[in-house]
């Protein structure tokens, strides 16, 4: 009999070849719904350490996204000789105090009064970015050339070529999210999850209630902000479609979709979210009423979202039965 | 040696007067009771010690260290611990987990992100040793929320004493066990409470004066009578405010 261990290394196994190769499966055009997936798997991700971990929903969660869209094309558009790594490090940065920023604020607040400040934050940020148009060139944008890396034993690799664009936002991606697994591990990531589960009774074990729950905002945003960074890699282009309203909702309703109580949920949401669209906008104009319809269903009919449906240990019981 | 001081507290919640001047000493080592109707004023006191609320005027002192205001988590951290009249622990984790939570921050790593918390054996060692000496050992992976009331019970008695506190305050411990249950629970606090300093608000009158060497009886938010338990039986004053009633 295959211990649990193995058949889960063995899943772990065949998803990592899936997406190494899949470059050389599917023709170029899926390749950018990938790519466009795996920024949103890492968004998500970042969300639900939110929601999911610290038992904390914003609302407004689109500012942190679109802070680091915007501090990555100014730095591609200014600075163009900055090397990826350190652009897209300080497109998290900017993440990351951004959230220091508005975390401080919003952290002592609970539920409904904690969605709506940070919702009245992303807005304030939203209009700054719309009137600021000497800077952010308001709600006309400003397209981005993507650079060249330069990797040793490579030579200059374009990112105008969608394969390598790919392959460097996969390898962010997956760093990111592990970085986010790993920090749920550690003590203080476990502070984290007893904020969702009683943080009254945490502050009387000693737990520091705002600072913890301020750290993981914190946290979040640098990861948002790394995914905003890409985002506008991806796109060429940045506008206030990064830090609108429309884009706070979306992440919410694919976490909520894919499923906040499990770790990868929201990567199946981001796969799921987008895989529909790309197919149902081909078909129909209004496809937001079926992404609607779709959201009521979840939320009444499946209450542990899209990733409760991917039960492996239901699957490996199957595997071991079939052996016998 | 006093190790809690509480002088001359007021407390008023938005002009609804709660305690009137409250001065109370506790002693290294003793086991106080505060008894009282309800609206007496006892849980509102265990709030302003344990920093829940901030008193309107008076101060507390806790080992000579003037403790008044300061924010919850500190107060843990300084050494007083409670328990709550009404369960009050981590819902969706299990009983290791419940207990972990506490023993994490009693080594001082709540902020640690370099270590992985499952790999920690020294916690995982000071866990297990908190619930055998509770007496869940056998329940210890269960999910607390399917514990029975008694067990989950234990554990708001264990999340409290897993710090190594030295004050320890239990907020009706025994509330909602019956007769039988209590008479074991108070001989589990015994044990487990032995030559430690202990706060302990109680209706049941039976468990207090078991319990309690020095009984402090308030009422409408004023000290009536502190004492020894064949002191506070005999006054006068307590019997007509609220023994007597028995």
């Amino acid at each position: 009999m295959m211990s649990y261990r193995a058949f889960q290394t063995g899943w772990g196994g065949l998803v990592a070849l899936f997406l190494l190769f899949l470059p050389m499966i599917v023709p170029e055009m899926k390749i950018h719904l990938a790519t466009e997936i795996l920024i949103f798997a890492l968004f998500g991700i970042s969300f639900n350490l939110l929601l999911g971990y610290t038992g904390l929903l914003p609302f407004g969660y689109a500012a942190l996204f679109g802070v680091g869209a915007y501090a990555a094309a100014l730095m591609f558009n200014h600075l163009p000789g900055t090397p990826l790594v350190v652009t897209l490090l300080i497109a998290a940065l900017a993440g990351l105090l951004t959230a220091i920023f508005i975390g401080s604020f919003c952290v002592r607040l609970r539920g409904t009064y904690f969605a709506l400040l940070t919702l009245a934050f992303q807005m304030f940020l939203y209009t700054v970015a719309m009137k600021w148009r000497d800077v952010t060139n308001g709600d006309d944008g400003m397209g981005v050339i993507r650079p060249e890396i330069d990797l040793p034993g490579f030579g200059n690799l374009s990112l105008m070529n969608i394969n390598n664009l790919y392959y460097v936002t996969l390898l962010i991606v997956v760093l990111g999210i592990l970085a986010a697994y790993l920090f749920l591990k550690t003590p203080l990531g476990n502070a984290v999850i007893c904020m969702r589960e009683n943080d009254e009774r945490a502050s009387f074990l000693g737990y520091n209630v705002f600072l913890t729950k301020l750290t993981v905002f914190s946290f979040a945003g640098f990861l948002a902000g790394a995914a905003g960074g890409l985002f506008v890699l991806f796109q060429e282009f940045v506008s206030t479609t990064t830090i609108d309203v429309h884009m706070s909702f979306t992440i919410v309703l694919m976490v909520i979709i894919g499923g906040k109580d499990r770790f990868l949920g929201p990567v199946i949401g981001a796969t799921f979210f987008l895989l529909f669209q790309d197919w149902i906008s081909d078909v129909t104009v209004y496809w937001w009423l079926f992404m609607g319809l779709f959201f009521i269903v979840v939320v009444l009919y499946l209450e542990g979202g899209l990733i409760s449906l991917l039960n492996l240990d239901r699957v490996w019981l199957w595997v071991n039965r079939q052996e016998k | 040696m006093t190790l809690l001081r509480l002088q001359e507290i007021f407390k008023d919640f938005s002009g609804l007067q709660v305690l009137f001047g409250i001065s109370l000493d506790v002693t290294e080592g003793e086991r106080h009771a505060i008894i009282g109707p309800n609206g007496a004023g006892k849980s509102t006191l265990f709030n302003l010690i344990t920093g829940l609320y901030k008193p309107s005027s008076g101060n507390i002192f806790f080992s000579d260290k003037d403790i008044t205001g300061w924010p919850v988590h500190r107060i843990a951290r300084t050494g007083i611990s409670r328990s709550f009249q009404v369960i009050n622990i981590f819902p969706e984790m299990t009983l290791f987990e419940n207990v972990r939570n506490a023993i994490v921050s009693k080594v001082n790593r709540r902020f640690n992100w370099g270590s992985l918390l499952n790999r920690s054996e020294d916690i995982q060692e000071e866990s297990d040793r908190i619930i055998e000496l509770i007496g869940l050992t056998d329940v210890r992976d269960s999910p607390v929320s399917e514990l029975s009331y008694g067990k989950q019970r234990q554990l708001e008695l264990a999340l409290t004493l897993a710090r190594d506190p030295v004050l320890i305050m239990l907020d009706e411990p025994t509330a909602g066990l019956d007769s039988e249950e209590t008479r074991a629970f108070v001989q589990l606090i015994k044990q487990v409470t032995e030559k430690k300093t202990l706060v302990v608000v109680e209706h049941d009158m039976d468990v207090v004066f078991d319990l309690a060497d020095r009984i402090t009886v308030i009422n409408y938010g004023k000290v009536l009578a502190t004492g020894s338990p064949d002191e506070i039986r005999e006054n006068e004053e307590v019997k007509e405010a609220y023994l007597g009633g028995k």
